[in-house]
């Protein structure tokens, strides 16, 4: 079915997919919170900035990316230092699509917080509970559906991205490869139809098993 | 004791409060946006005032001068509001305990079955919030309050909402925590009728002002605070205790001091305690006991009070306990009413509402 090679490009893919929703959901909550809940100077300026990733080209995220992260870049020497390579590297990828899918993941986020309604989080206050409880026993519970909704764009943005990895990490087989730059890779020789045409079938499985993973995780919170 | 002296300004509302609590149970008392929300906020925690001090038992939960704001979680106060604030995501059970299993077991001073038996709640224990009904959902946000241990409970209207047979239902259970977990308690409602029924001590606000801290008939004794009180009908609430029931009269007899007080038909064993209204202006004064008429209570009285307001009279009785009779201006100078002396009040018994039942 799968050659080596393909398989590869699949694992990859997801690997880099399920970091970029791990990488992305902790500061999104952090910063979901922050605009939904509290009132602060540039608050507006701040969240565009959060969105740019959404309105920018991809491909200007990834040069961005590789000007700032990148061996030459801005930052280069501090992460030499450290020892830390993204450009050409697995991580590097699932640096430029969290980037690219931040501001979906920010966004599902914040509208759930904004929707738990703040009497119920006063009420638990009275009850005894301190705000970090109240946060996590009332407020990101009341959240969840949101939160998988958040990871399951994050997941699927990440599993999309073509332009702004391409441009950071490139295209080495076996390091930086996922399926859309696999597929595009593929279309640009000569036989290489047939394995287009299984990363595209297996790309519409994943999408879909991830689909419905996530409603029914949200039907179930929300039956109650 | 809960001593409260703050200033909170919100918008362009002000709230300034002066106030001592000694009672176990206030009442709140005034029309809406008078700022009793307010107030109950800044007890809780919930809210912080501008100025002032708070303080609970020798605790000062917050103080401008010195700089102290408790945490609401520190306060122990509980709170429940006519919009019960339920979680849920949470069971019933689940949400009954979430006070109760923050706190140190030494420190619970009720046991979840003794809530749970108490407000009848054992029915509920596995269903989430929102397949109960209005009245259940009161008596699950009450028994969450009440297992997180408050030293002080604050009802915001709780009985908003709810229809006059729920309200009947519901008043006996705030009566158990009043009087069997002695909870001390601030009831607030732009209902008279509801706090007569839980306390007699009441304080009045209106648009951000206490305009009076006493008694129900000090209060209204006081000629300007009248016409706040007669937003709604004036009525009396009396405890009576049940004499004899259900024979083929059609009515109830109850016990009012010496007095034999006829109400309308009502299921209730003889020899309990019962709270009944009666509306200040369906009281007649006589001052001869009239004969052939269909009323069937003429109650002895002697006149303690007459308190005049603009153009209406309000009559107080002493009838072996006080009641208030609403009458023309007219009326009390043609009757020449005057103080100490005998006349008899007229109650149609089906002029009295059937309160909740009390104990004792």
């Amino acid at each position: 079915m799968l050659t080596v090679e393909e398989l590869e490009v699949i694992l990859l893919s997801l690997r880099v997919a399920l970091c970029c929703v791990l990488v992305t959901l902790p500061p999104a909550v952090v910063l979901g919170w922050l605009l939904a809940r509290c009132n602060f100077p540039f608050k507006l300026f701040l969240d565009g900035i959060f969105h740019l990733p959404l309105v920018l080209p991809p491909v200007v995220v990834g040069y961005l990316l590789l000007i700032s992260f990148g061996r030459q870049g801005i930052w280069g020497p501090w992460l030499d230092f450290f020892d830390i390579q993204f450009a050409f590297d697995w991580k590097g990828a699932v640096i430029s699509s969290s980037v690219v899918a931040f501001p979906l993941v920010l966004r599902a986020v914040r509208l759930a917080i904004e929707d738990v309604d703040p009497k119920l989080e006063r009420i638990a206050r009275t009850l005894g509970a301190s705000s970090v409880r109240v946060f996590f026993t009332i407020t990101l519970r009341l959240a969840m559906p949101g939160l998988i909704v958040g990871s399951l764009l994050a997941f699927a943005r990440s599993m999309g991205e073509f332009g702004a990895t391409i441009t950071f990490v490139s295209n080495i087989a076996g390091e930086t490869r996922t399926i859309p730059t696999a597929i595009y890779t593929y279309l640009n020789q000569p036989d290489g139809e047939m394995a287009v045409l299984r990363l595209a079938t297996f790309s519409i499985i994943i999408s879909l098993i991830a689909l419905v993973a996530s409603e029914w995780s949200v039907k179930r919170l929300r039956k109650r | 004791m809960l001593r409260i002296d703050i200033e909170k300004s919100l918008n362009d509302f002000q709230l300034c409060a002066d106030l001592i609590l000694d009672a176990p149970t206030t009442g709140l008392y005034g029309p809406s946006g008078a700022g009793k929300t307010t107030l109950l906020d800044c007890i809780s925690g919930l809210n912080e005032p501008d100025r002032g001090e708070i303080i609970r038992e020798g605790q000062v939960l917050f103080s401008s001068l010195h700089g102290v704001v408790l945490a609401p979680e520190k306060r122990r106060i509980g709170y429940v509001a006519q919009d019960e604030r339920l979680f849920p995501h949470l069971l019933v059970r689940e949400n009954l305990r979430y006070g109760h299993d923050l706190l140190p077991p030494n420190r619970r001073r009720f046991s979840f079955e003794q809530a749970v038996e108490l407000l009848e709640l054992g029915t509920l224990l596995d269903r989430y919030p929102k397949f109960l009904s209005g009245g259940e959902r009161r008596r699950v946000a009450l028994g969450r309050a009440i297992l997180a241990s408050p030293e002080l409970l604050l009802l915001d209207e709780p009985l908003a909402g709810l229809d006059q047979a729920l309200k009947g239902r519901i008043i006996p259970y705030l009566n158990h925590i009043r009087i069997d977990l002695q909870i001390p308690m601030i009831y607030v409602s732009h209902s008279l009728s509801e706090i007569l029924e839980l306390t007699d001590n009441i304080i009045v606000i209106e648009k951000g002002k206490i305009l009076a801290n006493g008694s129900f008939f000090s209060l209204m004794s006081k000629p300007e605070l009248l016409p706040l009180f007669d937003r709604q009908r004036v009525e009396n609430i009396i405890r009576v205790r049940v004499e004899a029931s259900g024979d083929r009269s059609g009515l109830c007899r109850a016990r009012l001091c010496e007095h034999t007080l006829k109400i309308p038909y009502c299921r209730i064993t003889p020899g309990q305690f019962l709270l009944v209204g009666i509306h200040a202006d369906d009281v007649i004064i006589s001052l001869e006991r009239p004969v052939g008429m269909s009323i069937r209570n003429v109650i002895k009285g002697q006149i303690l009070q007459i308190v005049e307001n603009d153009s209406v009279g309000w009559v107080h009785v002493d009838i072996g306990q006080r009641i208030v009779a609403k009458l023309t201006l007219e009326a009390i100078e043609e009757m020449r009413i005057s103080l100490n002396q005998d006349v008899y009040c007229l109650i149609k018994t089906h002029s009295i509402r059937i309160g909740p039942r009390v104990d004792q």
